[in-house]
């Protein structure tokens, strides 16, 4: 592919204290490509991807996304942490859907999706229920509208979580383990779901232990183990051939 | 030999209460309820100043805490109506401050002042509490959403902390009810003192201080009835989970169940 990335890090280093979790990470991510990570639990895939949008501040490297250093200002040459203020306008085009959904409990379905477009984007309430109500329509959750979380299913409630991050128009959604909090028969409707944004050309990065989901709909996916990219590819050549001995080891233990 | 009660001293402060009773009596409703206003709205910046990125910020919140909670409330009292007049050489708060409508005696303006700053340091660890009791996912679903920091703490942190912060809240009120009593010492005309100028004219403690005891007791009962009544309708909007803090209060007080008050949908 050619063209410029929409996210590109390059050397990203991140520290919780005296253990590094990442160790040098680099990635570039296409527009409209689907970007699977894998690897095992503990090898630094979410805390990557929490980089990409600064929930995680990072101690080396440098993310750029739409080619706007994320978080940080160059100042002299050096880097410095960016004001709350200028991260969050950083935010609006990176959607993020989260394990544990994080829906906000005390807002109906509909109230969480159009919250941020209220109060962000500062939309009329008129568009933004209009909006809203129709990516309700495109996760299938309609009729629940005026449901609150507690009432909803966990994939259902994931389902809103991503038509909220939708809502914002971001131009990349991060997926953090998206299905891992869900009963077995619900993965596949938020599946679906993610299938249909790839369909229609969204960028995507998505943390995930659904293999399947990963060879289906992933353009490349990318394995990680102990704070390293270590091998990424096609799904095809990655499911049947893979070059790394410790891709082999991971993904013939969860095959 | 002891002196015998004196039973219509007694039912009389309870049934013929006089004008100037009345006036004590409101006097020490009106001032707990700003008190506790104000010590509301101290306790939220201070547990606010707390959670800066700002070092100066935490650590003069800190201290404000630290010392307010370390120090008798009397003395505070004190301080605060004197203190001026003695390290200044003013007097901070005049006999009678004007306040445009009306005008309010120096030392009911200053015991308001007292109260509520050290109101505000117990509300501060209140309100802290709160907000530590929501879940740390949701200030991050609200920053992935490109909320700033103050926006997600307004519209989403504040609003589930307040279901953790209503009843210890409603006990503080509670406790603020008795304690505007100390302010008799700096001369604010409210129940106790009422009783204290009877009973320094009449030699008649038992009687006008069982009166006083019974008023409290009065003012606490009411409170907790409607404390209860707070409590529970904030337990059954928890289970549609529908409404904001200020939504929940209004929805509390409105005098008909139902969506009176509540903002249109």
């Amino acid at each position: 592919m050619t063209g410029s990335p929409i996210v590109s890090a390059e050397g990203v280093v991140k520290r919780f204290g005296l253990l590094e979790v990442l160790k040098g990470v680099s990635l570039d991510v296409q527009p409209g490509e689907t970007v699977c990570i894998i690897g095992p639990s503990g090898s630094g895939k979410t805390t990557f991807i929490r980089c990409i949008n600064h929930l995680e501040k990072i101690d080396g490297g440098r993310i750029e996304v739409n080619g706007h250093l994320i978080g940080y200002r160059e100042k002299n040459g050096k880097l410095v942490e960016d004001s709350e203020v200028n991260i969050a306008r950083q935010r609006v085009e990176i959607g993020m859907v989260f394990q544990r959904f994080n829906l906000f409990p005390h807002m109906t379905a509909l109230e969480n999706v159009i919250e941020a477009p209220l109060r962000v984007r500062k939309l009329s309430k008129e568009l933004a229920v209009k909006e809203g109500e129709a990516l309700l329509d495109r996760v299938g959750l309609a009729d629940k509208r005026d449901v609150y979380p507690g009432k909803l299913s966990g994939g259902q409630q994931q389902r809103v979580a991503i038509a909220r991050a939708l809502a914002m128009k971001p131009a990349l959604m991060l997926f953090d383990e998206p299905t891992s909090a869900l009963d077995p028969e619900t993965i596949g409707e938020v599946l679906e779901v993610m299938k249909e944004l790839v369909a229609v050309g969204m960028t995507m990065i998505v943390v995930t232990h659904e293999m399947g989901f990963a060879r289906e709909a992933a353009d490349r996916v990318v394995m990680m183990d102990e704070g390293l990219v270590i091998e990424e590819g096609t799904p095809e050549h990655f499911f049947t051939r893979p070059d790394h001995e410790r891709t082999q080891q991971f993904l013939s233990k969860i095959l | 030999m002891l002196a015998a009660f004196e039973w219509h001293i007694f039912w009389e402060r309870i049934f013929h209460p006089d004008h100037v009773f009345a006036q004590a009596l409101w006097r020490t409703i009106y001032i707990a309820v700003l008190a506790q206003f104000f010590g509301v709205v101290f306790g939220l910046v201070s547990a606010l100043m707390r959670r800066s990125t700002f070092l100066p910020l935490r650590i003069l919140g800190g201290l404000y805490v630290l010392i307010v909670r370390g120090t008798p409330v009397i003395v505070q009292i004190f301080f605060i109506y004197f203190g001026a007049n003695l390290f200044l050489g003013f007097d901070l708060f005049p006999r009678t401050v004007d306040l445009g409508l009306f005008s309010l005696s120096g030392a009911v303006v200053a015991g308001i002042v007292a109260l509520s700053i050290n109101e505000g340091a117990y509300m501060s660890e209140i309100i802290r509490a709160g907000i530590e009791s929501v879940d740390r996912g949701q200030m991050e679903a609200a920053r992935s959403l490109g909320m700033p920091p103050r926006l997600g703490m307004r519209r989403i942190v504040l609003p589930q902390a307040a279901r953790v912060i209503v009843p210890p809240l409603g006990n503080e009120f509670n406790n603020m009810l008795k304690t505007t009593s100390l302010l008799a010492f700096i001369g604010v005309y409210e129940l106790f003192l009422d009783a204290d100028v009877h009973y320094s004219s009449t030699f008649k403690p038992s009687e006008y201080f069982a009166a006083v005891a019974f008023w409290y007791l009065v003012l606490t009962i009411v409170w907790s009835v409607i404390q209860a009544w707070i409590e529970g309708r904030l337990a059954a909007s928890e289970r549609g989970d529908r409404l904001s803090f200020l939504e929940r209060v209004r929805e509390a007080w409105a005098p008909v169940p139902g969506r009176l008050w509540s903002r249109a949908r």
